[in-house]
C-alpha cells in the first residue's frame, strides 16, 4: 500500500480536507473523492481540454495537475457555477444557442469560457485562441462562440 | 488513474526546497506538472519521490538593474501578459502564448519549460536570442548559467545534482528593434514544434542590420543559437540578397532527425522557410 497524505483545499466555495494517494490526479480527487462528476476525463494527457476546471480563477488541465499541489487554493468546477439554484449566464447561453450538442467537452468548454469573460477577454479572435485546447468535435464552434457573445453582454 | 508516486515532499518556502533537494537529488523536481505527468502517464518515472515546488517557487517579474529577473515558477499566462516583457522581449511573450493551449500555459512554468530541456521547448529560442542567463540555486547559493550552456542533450540540462532553476535573469539595457517568435507544428495551436525561430535584429537609421541575434528549437539535440545567420545578417540591409544568404546559411546551424512528428528533411525545408518570411517581415516586405 502506497502511503497517503492529507489535501486541504477548497472545492466550489467548501474547504475540505482528504486522504489520498500521493499521486492523485486533481481530476481523480474532484470526481471520485469530492463526487463531483460534472468535471469529464477524455484523453487524459492535457489535449483536449474536457478536464478543464478553475484554480483560483484560472483555467488549468485537471489531468494533468496533482491534487498534492493544490493545498490551499481553490478550485471552482461546473457544479460551482450555479447559485442559488440559477445556472451562470455561460451556462443558460449555452443552453439558449445549442453550444452543447453531445455534451462531453461541454464542462471544459464552459469553465474556460467563465474564465475568458472574468478576464475581459472578449477579442472573438483571441477567445478562438484561448478555446483551441478545449476540443470540441460536435458543433463547430459557432455556436459556442455565438454562447460567450450572449453570455458576455448578459453578464455584465 | 493515480500516477505511480510514492512520496510527495511539500516544502513551505523555496529555501526549504533547496535544502531537501541538496539532501536528497534523487528526488523528482515538478512545478506545473504539465509535462511530467505526460510523461509519468506513459509510465516514466515510476514510483518517483516528488519535490513539488508548486507553491514555493519565486514567479515575480521585476526590473532588476540592467535586467529583468522571471521567477522560474512564473506561468507562460503570466509571461504572455507581461507589461515589461512584451516591451523588451516581444519573442518570449510571443512563445509563452504557443506552449500548448491556454489552460496549459496557466499552469506551464518557465523553469519546468526549461528544465525539461526539450529540444522543441518553445521558451528556448526567444532567451538564448536574449542572451538570457538561468539562475541555479543550490546549498552554496545562487549561480548564473548562460541559456547558451544550460542545455545539453533531449531531456538533459547542465544544473548540478541537487540545483533547482531559481529565475531567469534577461539583460534589457539595449533591446532590439526586431523580436519574434514563431514556430510550425502540424496545427496552428496546441501543438510541439516541428521548428521554431526566434530572432532579434538591431537596426540603424540607414536599415543596416547592426547585431543579429537567431536561435531555432527541434534542428538539434538542444535548442541552439544560429551563428552562421547572424553572421551573414550583420552589416547588411534585409534586402532580398541578405535574406536569401539567411536561408542558406542556416543550414548549417542544424542537425535535424527523423522523429515521430517529421523527417529531417521536412525541418531543413521548414527552417528555411521559417528564417526567409521573419526577415521578410522584418524588412517590412
Amino acid at each position: 500500500m502506497p502511503e497517503t497524505i492529507i489535501i486541504h483545499l477548497t472545492i466550489n466555495g467548501t474547504g475540505r480536507s482528504f486522504r489520498t494517494p500521493p499521486g492523485r490526479r486533481l481530476l481523480d480527487l474532484i470526481r471520485d473523492d469530492a463526487g463531483q462528476t460534472g468535471t469529464k476525463e477524455g484523453c487524459g494527457a492535457g489535449e483536449c481540454g474536457a478536464c478543464t476546471v478553475l484554480l483560483d480563477g484560472l483555467p488549468i488541465p485537471s489531468c494533468l495537475v496533482l491534487a498534492a499541489s493544490c493545498e490551499g487554493h481553490e478550485i471552482t468546477t461546473v457544479e460551482g457555477l450555479v447559485h442559488d439554484g440559477s445556472p451562470h449566464a455561460v451556462q443558460e447561453a449555452m443552453v439558449e444557442t445549442g453550444g452543447v450538442q453531445c455534451g462531453f467537452c461541454t464542462p471544459g468548454v464552459i469553465m474556460t469560457s467563465v474564465a475568458l469573460l472574468e478576464n475581459s477577454i472578449d477579442d472573438r479572435e483571441e477567445q478562438g485562441r484561448r478555446l483551441a485546447g478545449n476540443l470540441c468535435r460536435c458543433t463547430g464552434y459557432e455556436k459556442i462562440f455565438h454562447a460567450l457573445e450572449v453570455a458576455g453582454t448578459t453578464d455584465d | 488513474m493515480d500516477l505511480s508516486v510514492k512520496d510527495i515532499y511539500r516544502p513551505l518556502t523555496f529555501d526549504e526546497a533547496v535544502a531537501a533537494f541538496s539532501d536528497e537529488p534523487s528526488m523528482l523536481p515538478i512545478a506545473g506538472g504539465t509535462d511530467i505527468s505526460v510523461q509519468m502517464r506513459a509510465g516514466k518515472f515510476a514510483g518517483a519521490h516528488l519535490l513539488d515546488l508548486s507553491g514555493v517557487l519565486p514567479r515575480s517579474i521585476s526590473a532588476d538593474g540592467g535586467f529583468i529577473e522571471i521567477g522560474a515558477g512564473a506561468t507562460m499566462d503570466e509571461i504572455a501578459d507581461s507589461g515589461p516583457l512584451r516591451s523588451v522581449c516581444p519573442a518570449l511573450c510571443q512563445a509563452a502564448r504557443k506552449v500548448g493551449a491556454w489552460p496549459i500555459q496557466c499552469r506551464a512554468t518557465l523553469g519546468g519549460n526549461l528544465a525539461n530541456a526539450s529540444p522543441a521547448a518553445d521558451t528556448a529560442p526567444p532567451l538564448l536570442v536574449a542572451d538570457a542567463l538561468v539562475v541555479a540555486a543550490g546549498q552554496g547559493g545562487l549561480r548564473n548559467i548562460e541559456a547558451e550552456d544550460f542545455f545539453a542533450g533531449p531531456g538533459e540540462n547542465t544544473l548540478k545534482p541537487g540545483e533547482l532553476i531559481h529565475s531567469i535573469r534577461l539583460p534589457v539595457t539595449d533591446p532590439p528593434s526586431f523580436s519574434r517568435f514563431t514556430k510550425l507544428g502540424w496545427q496552428r495551436e496546441q501543438i510541439i514544434s516541428v521548428v521554431s525561430l526566434s530572432i532579434s535584429l538591431h537596426l540603424n537609421d540607414q536599415g543596416l542590420v547592426t547585431k543579429a541575434a537567431a536561435a531555432l528549437g527541434a534542428v538539434a539535440a538542444t535548442p541552439k543559437r544560429a551563428p552562421s545567420v547572424e553572421a551573414v545578417l550583420v552589416g547588411h540591409s534585409l534586402d532580398p540578397a541578405a535574406i536569401s544568404r539567411a536561408v542558406e546559411a542556416v543550414q548549417n546551424d542544424i542537425t535535424p532527425i527523423d522523429d515521430i512528428r517529421a523527417p529531417a528533411w521536412y525541418r531543413r525545408v521548414a527552417a528555411a522557410t521559417l528564417v526567409e518570411r521573419m526577415l521578410e517581415e522584418a524588412s517590412g516586405a
